[in-house]
């Protein structure tokens, strides 16, 4: 312990006094200079709400101002347990107060309708204008409903995307509480890449929890237009144990990619027609993209989403625009609300670096995802990330899925822990 | 500047660490370790202590450090640190313990 500490202190110590030779009253100034910087956050979910908490924690005399049109944030993670009728909208509910009132963070409750990168400063709903020195936006995901024949946007509040969590939620649940047992659930997937890989199949796994205790003579189908999926093996186990054959997966190749959607009779044309796949309840969860301001900004690429450089997340567009969460392009770091707090850490870390004018580090970051087949029974993913070659990849030899053929504790013992990652990633982020 | 200008500030900035390490952290610059172990809080931290997440913040550095190598070296059971201590060099592991006091 000793030794320990003493070997930390003096390589600390190092790192110092290193900086202090290169650049010399450097330290004086980047202090002023990370004091004086304003930092204006758009976006109050996973990785904006950790960028704007992480800035303060890091450099707790800059300013920082974050933006987001709703007072309460409701979390994608855990709304698959509202869904499955185990969970309520307050225990995926998250609010501002503690950023604002413990962190000296401003609180802007409006939305951003466009921004002036050349006059760095940001529009507001109703007119007015936010300047900032550095720019952090989390924009999350947008739809692409046009790639979809039969179906728009409009239609979602009878056909639930239920993929950003809120209104949708709650309104996937109603249409499942009230659908006739021997009822069948569709759930149109999406195409790669997506918000939260895992969790369109750890929906259907909860679906079939409550179809089971409720409504057992229920079907579930899922039309893919992949062929495979996260944690595949991991799932299909646990279908097999708990819900025998309930749900059935439609790969891609296999007739499961739907073509059209005919809103009107609620039914999904898959396989060039030959297949018509009649709902009581459809989800269809439609292509993804990054959030609408990225795009009306100009920061997105061809496929739409954000490039960054992935060791800061420095928008590749724009020299004083970060960007990052589901809406950057993060190699090999999946669309997660992990992978978002993460990457809110490592932009913390950069602006403050940077305005203090200090290089970026490369640190080590991390992915963790549990997904619940039964609310006593969990699998999981992890992965160890890190900056090599232009891009964020995986350190070879670390994470992976849990194991085939566990124990009912070990899966007992790992959807306890999805519950504790829950409490201590929304601690983390707004806590 | 000169050399014996630049051997003070270094002096001065080695001075300033043997203060108390809060004090010279508070006042230095973010390091990798820094960075590293916020990453740990996602999980790690006192919202998620009840159901046996341990609360780093309140391990000592060295526990963590043997903690993380039994764990990669599959000394310790586990259901995920396993795979996650594996990404990690026993210097890493050591940069990052030394910081969760700091939080």
């Amino acid at each position: 312990m000793q030794d320990f500490t003493r070997r930390n202190f003096l390589k600390v110590a190092g790192i110092s006094s290193a900086a202090a030779f290169t650049g010399i009253g450097c330290a004086a100034n980047g202090m002023r200079g990370a004091d004086k910087a304003h930092v204006v956050v758009v976006g109050g979910g996973s990785g904006g709400a950790t960028a704007a908490k992480y800035i303060k924690q890091f450099s707790p005399n800059m300013r920082v101002t974050l933006i987001e049109p709703n007072a309460t944030y409701y979390t994608c993670y855990g709304s698959n347990w509202v869904i499955g009728g185990f969970a309520g909208m307050d225990d995926i509910a998250h609010g501002y107060d503690t950023l604002r009132d413990d962190y000296g963070i401003e609180i802007i409750e409006d939305r951003v309708t466009a921004v002036d990168a050349d006059a760095r400063s940001v529009r507001l709903s109703g007119g007015d204008r936010v300047s900032y020195d550095k720019l952090v936006m989390s924009p999350g995901i947008d739809f692409r409903y046009d790639d979809m024949p039969g179906i728009s946007e409009s239609d979602a509040d009878r056909i639930p995307h239920a993929w950003k969590a809120g209104s949708q939620t709650e309104l996937l649940r109603s249409q499942l509480r009230d659908m006739p047992n021997g009822g069948v659930f569709v759930m149109v997937a999406p195409p790669n890449p997506f918000r939260c890989p895992p969790g369109p199949y750890e929906r259907v796994s909860l679906v079939a929890n409550y179809f089971k205790q409720e409504k057992p003579r229920s079907k579930i189908i899922i039309l893919d237009p992949k062929d495979g999926f996260s944690k595949q093996g991991l799932f299909e186990e646990g279908w097999a144990e708990h819900y025998g054959d309930m749900i059935e997966w439609r790969a891609g190749s296999d007739g499961g990619r739907a073509e059209e959607i005919d809103v009107s009779n609620m039914t999904v044309l898959a396989d060039s027609g030959f297949e018509r796949v009649r709902a009581d309840v459809l989800n269809f969860i439609p292509a993804q993209r990054a959030g609408q301001i990225a795009h009306d900004v100009g920061l997105t690429n061809d496929e739409g989403w954000v490039p960054v450089d992935q060791l800061t997340f420095k928008s590749e567009m724009d020299d004083n625009i970060y960007v990052l969460g589901d809406a950057s392009v993060a190699g090999a770091m999946p669309k997660s609300g992990h992978s978002a707090n993460n990457q809110g850490k490592i932009v913390a870390a950069a602006i403050v670096r940077e305005v203090s004018g200090q290089e970026p580090i490369n640190p080590s970051s991390a992915n963790t995802c549990y997904s619940l087949v039964t609310p006593d029974y969990a699998i999981s993913v992890a992965a160890v990330y890190q900056y090599q070659d232009g891009a964020m990849a995986g350190v070879s030899g670390a994470g992976g899925v849990s194991p085939s053929g566990a124990s009912s504790s070990f899966r007992r013992r790992e959807a306890e822990y999805t519950r504790a990652w829950y409490a201590g990633i929304t601690n983390d982020i707004w806590g | 500047m000169k050399k014996s200008h630049l051997y003070l500030v270094g002096l001065a900035a080695s001075l300033a660490m043997a203060g108390t390490a809060t004090q010279a952290l508070a006042d230095d610059e973010i390091t990798r370790g820094q960075l590293m172990a916020a990453s740990c809080k996602a999980c790690h931290n006192a919202a998620a202590a009840d159901s046996g997440v341990p609360d780093l913040n309140r391990i000592p550095a060295d526990v963590i450090v043997s903690q993380m190598k039994a764990f990669r070296d599959g000394d310790r059971d586990a259901t995920i640190m396993d795979r996650h201590a594996k990404g990690y060099t026993d210097e890493e592991m050591e940069a990052m313990a030394g910081y969760f006091s700091r939080f």
